[in-house]
């Protein structure tokens, strides 16, 4: 009875052993898969980085891509539309009726409930409960100082372009350097510095606008840039009396007696000035055919050419300008880089406006005081700067460098420039400049009261725009500051003086004095003692 | 001879099969691992992206600014508290230029009025 198996048998045998085991392999992994399924879950976080961090010069943040998602949903799933539409905008703040209808469109699968929400929101959601949402990684880029830097780093549309701002004009940089970095040429330090007090001379004087740029005079780098009113870059909306635009680039102004810094440099280059010891009649008018331009202060009857810049006459400078001729001072103003818009980092820019086609005598008085022609402050800045740094051109750069001389060509002889620095820092020592003195620096500079065009081609009365360029320390020039301050109103402080000297010369003064040792400008007073420290103070 | 053969071939196959299934299921394993702590890593730096920022915001020079004044009671110095080593006495020298002489904050003081212009 007991009979072997048949080879046959055993062959059938083994056959269903090994088709088990066959089954048993299927099983054990369709229980692994089916049980053990969410070990598989977890996929590598997907890279939302796309744009590199901005930092300042020293390595400060100052935009970076922070990682949100982006909700969809899809409501075929949705038990009640309705009920899903209004608990999703409750939880992210989304518009109930563009979602429900969007839920009851049927063209489209995915509607996109809220774009860059957050963890907490996130969280929100998730404790609806609701079946049929995905979350898309993406990121939201965020600004650490908010408004401090808002126009000169710009911001990124919702899809992380760059449209305004550093963000869009080193939009290839930060795009190649993705995850990584690119350091500006901003500090900081510097750059709340400038907005600080450049705020506070704003509200101090009730100036409709303001704004300041910190400039390295060997290397172009703009330390720091502001432009108030500003706006907050991590909102994407403007709140009441904010604004984008950078005026410092993107406006063109008349900037009045700071401009005489090129009819000088002029006179002196070309030698039709051979001595600041010269005297020149003042008077309170001086006719050029049937026009008759006046001084805005009561001037003596002479002035030798010093103190014609150092107590910012009119008509003293227009007549050294006139020395100079419509041609030259045109071909000058040009080699300067006056009359066309300024390259730079920033894709914001202006085209400058001056009198194309009938440049003659009149328009070479008035300009040779800044009027008559108007540039964007930046121009103005960079033109100013190679005028005290030895004579050459220099480019303001918003990149950080690591050379410390990028001096281009010679515009002006150096000797010129350093007639210049003197004369700038007389300014500051005897004339309309005093206020910006800060103690130890050795500051030169200009101060400049432009009157303010209205809407129909005459100019406000009483409204000026104030301005000062001040170099330090002046004899062996580093950093320029020019601060502007758009319809100042003087204050009882100021006697109710709205001059440059009383607003924007004090302004860039205490800039200089809070930005000198961050920047390791030597200090060349000797060391005093504090009469608030000394015993015999009372 | 052959059958013991045959019979052990299976089994080596058998086992083979049991072996490469084990591999793979350890390759597996350490796949899902990885991607584990590949996405523990990615999320932590993505947490020290957000504190460094957090830290940044917190640390900005116009926060520090506000405490310093309301807490601690600092202003700003002026530049005629502020000197290098080089223009300070050495030891034993004549303390000129400190000399002793009360200055007052030049900085803070307003010159004459004029023009202004």
């Amino acid at each position: 009875m007991n009979e072997a198996p048949t080879v046959f048998q055993r062959r059938i045998i083994i056959g269903a052993v090994l088709c088990v085991a066959a089954f048993a392999l299927v099983g054990i992994r369709l229980v692994h898969v089916t049980l053990l399924k969410s070990l598989d879950g977890v996929r590598a976080a997907t890279a939302v980085i796309a744009r590199a961090d901005l930092t300042d010069r020293n390595g400060e943040l100052l935009a970076r891509d922070l990682p949100v998602k982006d909700l969809y949903a899809r409501p075929q799933v949705f038990w009640d539309k309705g009920e899903a539409a209004r608990a999703l905008a409750g939880a992210t703040g989304a518009d109930a009726r563009r979602l429900l209808s969007g839920f009851n469109n049927a063209k489209h699968p995915y509607v996109l409930v809220a774009r860059q929400i957050t963890p907490d929101t996130e969280a929100k959601v998730m404790h609806l409960g609701l079946p049929g949402l995905e979350f898309e990684p993406g990121g939201k880029r965020y600004y650490p100082d908010g408004r401090n830097a808002a126009q000169v780093l710009g911001v990124t549309d919702p899809d992380n372009n760059g449209v305004s701002g550093l963000e869009l004009g080193l939009q290839d940089k930060i795009h190649a350097a993705a995850g990584g970095k690119v350091a500006t040429s901003i500090d900081m330090r510097v750059q709340y510095i400038l907005a600080h007090e450049v705020e506070q001379a704003r509200k101090t004087f009730s100036a409709h606008a303001a704004g300041g740029v910190v400039m390295n005079v060997n290397t172009g780098e703009v330390l720091g840039m502001v432009s108030l009113p500003n706006f907050d870059p991590n909102q994407r909306r403007l709140d009441a009396g904010d604004s984008a635009k950078n005026i410092m680039a993107q406006d063109v102004y008349e900037l009045g007696s700071v401009f005489k810094i090129f009819s000088f440099a002029l006179a002196l280059e070309d030698r039709t000035l051979r001595s600041l010891d010269e005297v020149f009649n003042i008077g309170q008018v001086y006719k050029i055919g049937k026009h008759s331009i006046h001084e805005a202060e009561h001037m003596p009857a002479t002035l030798p050419a010093r103190d014609i810049l150092a107590q910012s006459s009119n008509i003293g400078t227009l007549q050294i300008a006139l020395r100079s001729g419509p041609t030259r001072q045109r071909e000058f103003l040009g080699h300067m880089g006056l009359l066309k818009p300024i390259r730079t980092d920033l894709p914001e820019t202006a085209r400058p406006l001056y009198p194309f086609s009938n440049w003659g005598q009149i328009e070479t008085a008035t300009i040779g005081f800044g009027q008559g022609i108007s540039v964007s402050p930046l121009s103005f800045v960079a033109a100013a700067a190679s005028v005290v740094n030895g004579g050459r051109r220099i480019t303001p750069t918003f990149l950080k460098q690591t050379a410390t001389d990028l001096r281009g060509e010679q515009v002006l002889k150096p000797q010129t420039s350093e007639q210049m620095r003197d004369l700038l820092r007389y300014v500051v020592t005897d004339g309309s400049g005093k206020r910006a003195d800060v103690p130890g620096y050795d500051v030169g500079g200009k101060t400049g009261s432009a009157q303010v065009p209205g809407p129909h081609g005459r100019y406000i009365p009483h409204a000026l725009r104030t301005s000062f360029y001040g170099v330090f320390p002046v004899h062996n020039p580093r950093y320029v500051v020019f601060v502007l301050l758009d319809q100042p109103h003087g204050t009882k402080e100021t006697g109710g003086f709205a001059l440059a000297g009383w607003t924007a010369a004090p302004t860039v003064g205490r800039v200089i004095q809070r930005i000198a040792p961050l920047l390791d400008v030597p200090n060349i007073l000797p060391p005093t003692k504090l009469a608030s420290t000394s015993p015999s103070n009372p | 001879m052959v059958r013991i053969l045959n019979f052990f071939c299976v089994a080596l196959m058998g086992f083979s099969i049991l072996a490469l299934y084990h591999v793979s299921e350890k390759t597996r394993v350490a796949h899902m691992e990885l991607s584990q702590v590949n996405a523990r890593i990615a999320q932590e730096r993505g947490t020290i992206g957000v504190l460094e920022t957090e830290w940044q915001h917190v640390a900005s020079p116009d926060r520090v600014q506000q405490l310093a004044q309301a807490k601690l009671g600092m202003a700003d110095s002026s530049s005629v508290q502020l000197s290098s080593f080089d223009q300070l006495p050495r030891r034993g020298a004549d303390p000129a230029p400190l000399n002793n002489t009360p200055v007052h904050n030049a900085s803070a003081q307003i010159p004459a009025p004029d023009s202004g212009m």
